[in-house]
């Protein structure tokens, strides 16, 4: 704690604690405790009460308030508790029964003050913090705290009542861990005592009557096997398997909702996966015996993991694939049906009875799509997924996107209730289109690739469709035309591809003038991704440019909507990538001229009211940049010099940043170009034409016009702005003066000009503050004094300077001290008005 | 049920975030952030929802009722971060703006250091997309059985009331509303749609306010001061909302007054926002609206775009600049330069969070610490102008007997301080009113009436049998109920049987009568047979060849007890019709056989 802190606590404890204060606002309060626990957990000695004993004072003052604000009394609660954990605070606050008094049956809990919700909150919070040694454990356990923790398990608010359950299992730990002297094990089951209490109490409670009870157990045993993977906790679980297992097996108490997570968070610990026999016994029979819905997040959890038996494995994947097999099935002729599940595996009946009720059906297959798409996400990289047969469930999942669409009304009475259910419904289109992109990374699924494309063509052509299902239409769209890229590499079925294309970019086409912006933007965005992805296809280029996209994405630059026009500024950067820049570039008709559209964009960045489109707009050059698709030295240099001219003064200050990077890459490119060093240590082919191209390099910055705008964003009100700026100047520096040349050129400078830099490192210095921008009589423009510049100007000094936090003030504990006392004795409250 | 995570205590703001569940459906009213912390605090805890499976899964949709943070902060880090995938609604105008809001507080995050897990432009957009905009009073099909219906707030341009309804349950949410008309916005107003439960926001109802009339007059008064002397103000603002409401108030006053002072909004943002005011004229007050035809109120004649080099222009001057809380970008610049002279003024118009210049100013500090150890000296004047319009106590109270709600929940107040309010609500319009703490989880039984359809058939033949339909006498009338897809239907028990393709079954109860008899089985038969014929003279009681007994459609047999063969065990059973008879004749037996007559 600094000392200027030190000397404003104690006030501030006595503003606290002074009841004719109004209330310090929770936020300070909150900031106050996180500064308490940074404190403490720095210096956990007993050093910060002994300094500060206007810390000890206000406990106790508050304690002998007979009516505390709830508020204050919550945050003295929680201070105490990070306070007390560290024992030998926990003694010093214990000489006068500060905790006890606190914490125990005569303290708040027992007062009027513990109908309020933030009291019992702030109990329970300072007994979690100080639960980190033996004597708050005995605090708690003999002073007939842990019986208030339990009841609070059950609390009438949920923040009260969660952090109950996990204030349980941290003190079930601490008391096996820091209580016992010989390991727990099955024969002699010598609990310390806390957890004993704990135990038992779970234990009473599984066997109670009371579904809330049970429920209270069943989520504390979640937690804890799901943090705590000690081999002590099997013995535990083998004291109350019995108990669990009838839950499954009985319906008498409504607790299997509860079973799956549980079990999920035990087959994670090693301790249960690595066990044989009961453990998994119980998981296959609650694969089986749970409904659908509760078992799927224990299908899809059990499937993840590695270590997984394979039995275990094939029960779990059924789960999964039966409403897509129930699906198929249903869709299908009876003698035709090649289904996903064996149908010794499958027993279909109640997944048919959810899937052909309206109240279940959209939300079991919802359930069933995420987690496939969860699954097949997480085994992206591998490309391949054991057992899965990826066909069957392509096939499945085309199946729902056409009943969804109306496109298949199948004669079986399960299809022909599908049909009427999922017709037009969003949520289960949104989810299947989102697994039938993950599908594509599948290998596997060639062979329905044709009518796959007919599927999505329907959901892209149809009006009916919803944007966001549109969007993610246009997402699978792009990860199967990529995989149909491929393919049709190894198969050369040109031909088939050609067709493809020229029906997405037909049904583009018309999704580019649709009313709706979203649609807009999501074509457009669409476009880019597939030229980003397809750029290096001859097929994929010549289809886009004998289409109409490009003309009418052009068009959609001068669109009333600016994100719109944002995207419509990306797109036509990307296709002038396959229109002129590539150099196998098809020739077109003199619409599609690299000067127009450069002119267009630059036009924009000048004019467009809106900051999306001009931020695209520099994003775009800077990609061009990066390409090479500038031309020349000369040309990139002048073009450079035009985009920073009308950056400069831009009102958005993302712009301006986008100005600056492209002067970065832009120097970087130079320096390549003229084959000079990147960094200054770089061995040199040849001092004298490497000087010789040093000077040449700074003409060019200098006839470019970088140095103004560099230096100006120093002084630029958006901090990142000057970093950045900085950052730039400080590498051009080290460029021109490698370590060890001289940089006072003092000698061979004129005056005046040795004179005006001298005046910009002045205005420099007054930071965001300066007045008259540029300075009088720098010549930015001047070689030479742009290279006086960078020698003299301390850049390093100004880096240090400009990367200290703008908020470093706003985060200080001064400054919360500060504010907390400014506000004490403010009569008038300002009213919570925010915007 | 409803569960708010809500803010804290105090003058605390931010994060309106309630979750409430009507007749299965799970709906999210706003989502809003907290202002006050860096970390993961400033967004509702999620989890809280739903401990396993997606929230996309578990939520309906998501309602936001205005643009403001507090309400909407946190929409695209649920959406895009945390993974909600479905329908999100808000009006027109809200859906315009809130994006605005959204990425000027983006801008602001991002400058500085050390923010990490906050959304990025492309994530505001991708959000976006999701909205569904509602017009005022339409009537929106969220699916089946869920509709929800927009209604004027005031409050802000666009804020919306929402009712939402499924089946005959329904709760209005307020949002924040305002029941008094003010210079651009008009007063809330919702129909008596007799909501089981109104979710009203209380920001105001404990605090006694100046009539808005005297707040303008003194800050016009300030500002012309100001002025006068050759001073500058500073305005630090958002955006939107309420630099509109000021913009106006100046520029009439500068046009009634002939002052040549220069009014400069800062950041080019004033346009966007304009044109938004523009385009959404009908939500805007009478007022306004009427004078549209002549002039629009929102091209303002004394108040042009500002740039940075004006600020060190000699002359008074008045300048709103972003952001509001003076904690960094251009206000704060403005504010650096300005605030060493005492002939300048700063007003805020709105709350600023602890640590931000704003706050310090407004808490009387005078010298602050700037970065690198500078200290700014604040000469300049200080005030502060609330100007954001809630309903006061009056005003729910007003709301509630337009609404007529069955009970009543108060959210964004302090519990201690409202419990007048709450005893208010109960006495004068007898419901039930609550102020869950946040976290707490409020549940609300109703009563709903459910609609059942009555087969014609089942319907002609009670008129059949003499029951005509009359309003005032209810009939009770038997039939077989059938439950299908959220529907429910009486029929007929044979129309049933043939809908739902079954079999009649007959139901038959049985009961055993211990009797002490020695006789033969067949004599015990006999005189059971007697004993009815003598009782139930206007029955047919029948003896059977097969030894048993029949009345209608009971049947009696008796066998002999397999221990006790002085005891005989009539096995007595009946058919549901005969019901009355089988429990008849069997408390007849179990009293025993009369005494022997031969």
């Amino acid at each position: 704690m600094t000392r200027e802190c030190s000397l404003l606590l104690p006030r501030v404890c006595a503003a606290l604690a002074d009841p004719r204060q109004p209330g310090s606002d929770d936020t300070c309060l909150e900031k106050l405790l996180d500064w308490f626990r940074l404190l403490t957990k720095f210096d956990p000695g007993v050093e910060l009460l002994q300094n500060n004993p206007c810390l000890t004072e206000f406990i106790t003052s508050m304690l002998a308030l007979p009516e505390p604000s709830p508020s204050i009394l919550s945050f003295t609660l929680r201070l105490a508790g990070i306070l007390a954990a560290s024992e030998n605070c926990f003694q010093h606050l214990q000489q006068e029964q500060l905790l006890v008094r606190l914490f125990g049956r005569d303290g708040p809990l027992n007062s009027a003050l513990w109908k309020d919700a933030s009291v019992r909150s702030g109990w329970v919070n300072g007994v979690h913090s100080m639960m980190r040694h033996q004597p708050a454990l005995h605090l708690l356990c003999h002073g007939g705290g842990i019986d208030v923790i339990f009841t609070l398990q059950g609390d009438s608010s949920l923040f009260v009542s969660s952090a109950a359950s996990q204030l349980l299992v941290d003190m079930l730990i601490l008391s096996v861990e820091t209580e016992t002297t010989k390991p727990v094990s099955t024969k002699d089951c010598d609990w310390p005592a806390c957890a004993q209490m704990i135990i038992k109490h779970i234990e009473d409670s599984l066997q109670s009557s009371s579904a809330s009870h049970i429920e209270q157990s069943l989520k504390l045993l979640t937690n804890l096997f799901g943090s705590c993977r000690a081999p002590w906790t099997e013995v535990l679980w083998l004291n109350i398997a019995k108990q669990i297992e009838s839950f499954l097996m009985e319906d008498t108490v409504q607790a299997q909702h509860m079973l799956a997570d549980l079990l999920l968070r035990m087959a994670w610990s090693p301790v249960f996966c690595d066990s044989e026999g009961s453990f998994w016994t119980l998981v296959t029979s609650a694969l089986e015996r749970l409904t659908p819905v509760q078992a799927g997040p224990l299908a899809v959890g059990l499937l993840k993991l590695y270590k997984c038996p394979q039995d275990v494995r094939i029960q779990a994947l059924t789960v999964l694939l039966q409403p897509m097999d129930c699906i198929l099935r249903a869709a299908s002729q009876p003698l035709e049906y090649t289904g996903l599940l064996d149908e010794s595996v499958s027993d279909p009946i109640t997944v048919e009875g959810l899937l052909s009720s309206k109240s279940s059906c959209a939300s079991l297959l919802c359930q069933t799509l995420a987690q496939l798409e969860e699954l097949l996400s997480t085994f992206r990289e591998e490309k391949t997924f054991r057992d899965l047969p990826c066909a069957s469930l392509l096939r499945s999942i085309m199946t729902i996107l056409q009943l969804c669409n109306g496109f298949l009304s199948p004669a079986s009475p399960l299809g022909s209730t599908l049909s009427r259910i999922l017709i037009n419904c969003f949520r289960v289109q949104r989810s299947a289109l989102d697994v039938l992109a993950e599908l594509s990374d599948l290998r596997g699924c060639d062979t329905l690739i044709g009518s796959l494309f007919d599927v999505l063509l329907a959901y892209l052509e149809s009006p009916n469709t919803n944007p966001t299902v549109l969007k993610k239409a246009f997402q699978a769209t792009c990860k199967w035309l990529v995989r149909l890229q491929e393919l049709s590499y190894s198969n050369s079925q040109w031909q088939h591809t050609e067709k493809i294309l020229k029906d997405v970019f037909l049904v583009l086409q018309k999704r580019l003038c649709s009313p709706c912006w979203e649609v807009r933007d999501s074509s457009l965005e669409f476009l880019t991704d597939m030229i980003k992805c397809l750029s290096d296809q001859d097929e994929f280029r010549q289809s886009l440019l004998s289409s109409e996209v490009p003309r009418l994405t052009e068009n959609l630059l001068e669109d009333p909507e600016s994100y719109v026009r944002a995207s419509a500024v990306t797109a036509v950067g990307h296709l002038a990538f396959i229109a002129y820049f590539a150099p196998e570039s098809p020739v077109t008709g003199n619409q599609y001229n690299k000067e127009n559209t450069a002119a267009k964009l630059q036009e924009i960045l000048s004019t467009d009211p809106e900051g999306f489109p001009r931020r695209a707009v520099i994003s775009i050059f800077i990609e061009w940049l990066s390409q090479g698709c500038t031309g020349q030295l000369e040309d990139t240099g002048q073009f450079v010099s035009r985009v920073i001219q009308t950056v400069q003064h831009d009102l958005d200050w993302e712009v301006r940043l986008g100005g600056l990077e492209l002067i970065q890459d832009f120097c970087h490119q130079t320096f390549c170009q003229l084959g000079l060093p990147q960094r200054p240590d770089d061995p040199v082919s040849s001092a004298v034409t490497s000087s010789i191209r040093e000077s040449e390099s700074l003409q060019i910055f200098c006839r470019a016009k970088l140095f103004s705008f560099l230096f100006r964003s120093l002084c630029d009100c958006d901090k990142t702005l000057g970093q950045r700026a900085c950052r730039i100047l400080l590498d051009l520096s080290n460029h021109f003066y490698p370590l060890g040349t001289p940089r006072d050129l003092d000698e061979t400078v004129d005056l005046p000009v040795r004179h005006s830099i001298a005046c910009l490192q002045r205005t420099l210095r007054q930071g965001s503050l300066a007045q008259n921008f540029p300075t009088d009589g720098v010549d930015f423009e001047d070689p030479e004094s742009m290279m006086l510049a960078l020698g003299t100007i301390d850049l390093i000094e100004l880096y240090d300077e400009l990367n200290k936090s703008s908020d470093h003030v706003e985060k200080s504990p001064q400054s919360l001290l500060q504010d907390i006392l400014a506000t004490v004795g403010t009569v008038e409250e300002n009213e919570a008005d925010c915007y | 049920s409803v569960f708010c995570w809500g803010a804290g205590a105090g003058q605390d703001v931010g994060r309106s975030c309630i979750l409430v569940s009507i007749a299965g459906k799970n709906v999210m009213l706003d989502c809003g952030m907290h202002m006050g912390y860096n970390d993961d605090r400033r967004f509702p805890d999620f989890s809280y929802i739903t401990q396993n499976g997606r929230l996309t899964d578990f939520l309906d949709c998501v309602i936001i009722s205005h643009f403001h943070l507090d309400h909407c902060g946190a929409l695209p880090y649920f959406s895009e971060m945390v993974g909600y995938d479905g329908p999100i609604y808000m009006t027109h105008p809200t859906k315009a703006i809130c994006p605005i809001l959204l990425e000027d507080y983006r801008k602001i995050t991002v400058d500085k250091k050390g923010e990490i897990n906050f959304f990025t432009s492309q994530m505001i957009k991708d959000c976006m997309k999701k909205v569904v905009a509602v017009h005022l009073h339409q009537t929106v099909q969220v699916d089946e059985e869920l509709e929800i219906k927009a209604y004027y707030a005031g409050h802000v341009l666009g804020a919306a009331m929402f009712q939402i309804k499924v089946g005959c349950e329904s709760v209005v949410y307020t949002g924040d509303y305002n029941m008094t008309p003010d210079r651009h916005l008009g007063a809330a107003w919702i129909d008596k749609c007799r909501p089981d439960l109104l979710i009203s926001e209380s920001t105001y109802a404990t605090t006694i306010r100046d009539s808005k009339r005297c707040r303008e007059r003194d800050f016009l008064k300030k500002v012309h001061e100001t002025v006068e002397r050759g001073g500058k103000v500073l305005i630090p603002v958002f955006a939107l909302g309420r630099a509109q409401e000021l913009c106006i108030l100046l520029e009439t006053f500068w046009e009634r007054m002939n002052l040549k002072a220069p009014i400069y909004f800062s950041t080019g943002l004033t346009e966007k926002a304009n044109h938004y005011y523009k385009l959404f004229i009908t939500w805007t007050n009478q007022k306004i609206r009427k004078t549209f035809v002549q002039r629009n109120m929102f091209e303002f004649k004394h108040i042009k775009a500002f740039d940075r080099a004006f600020a060190d222009n000699p002359g008074p001057m008045v300048v709103f600049a972003t952001p509001g809380m003076l904690h960094a970008g251009q206000s704060l610049q403005i504010f650096k330069k300005w605030a060493g002279n005492e002939k300048n003024m700063v007003i805020m118009p709105g709350y600023c969070v602890q640590g931000t210049v704003g706050h310090k100013i407004l808490s009387g500090q005078r010298k602050l610490e700037m970065e690198g150890r500078q200290i700014l000296e604040v000469k300049m004047q200080v005030e502060y102008m609330s100007f954001s319009a809630h309903a006061d106590a009056k005003g729910i109270m007003q709301l509630i007997r337009q609404a007529e709600p069955r009970n009543v929940l108060l959210v964004h107040g302090e519990a201690k301080k409202m419990e007048f309010l709450k005893q208010k609500i109960e006495q004068e319009f007898h419901v039930n009113c609550y102020m869950p703490a946040n976290g707490e989880t409020t549940t609300i039984f109703t009563n709903p009436s459910i609609p059942v359809d009555i087969s014609l058939g089942l319907l002609k033949r009670e008129t059949a049998i003499g029951l005509l339909p009359d309003v005032k006498k209810p009939q009770l009338m038997h039939g077989t109920l059938i439950m299908k897809d959220n529907s429910f239907r009486l029929v007929s028990p044979e129309q049933a049987l043939k809908e739902l393709g079954l079999a009649e079954h007959q139901l038959r109860f049985t009961c055993r009568v211990h009797i002490q008899d020695p006789r033969k089985e067949h004599e015990t038969v006999l005189r059971v047979y007697n004993h009815l014929k003598g009782v139930l003279k206007d029955y047919s009681v029948q003896h059977l060849p097969d030894g048993s007994i029949t009345v209608e459609s009971i049947l009696i047999q008796a066998t002999a007890h397999s221990e006790d063969q002085g005891t005989k065990v009539l096995l007595v059973s009946w058919t549901y019709q005969d019901e009355e008879l089988g429990s008849y004749l069997t408390s007849l037996l179990k009293k025993g056989l009369p005494p022997s007559t031969s």
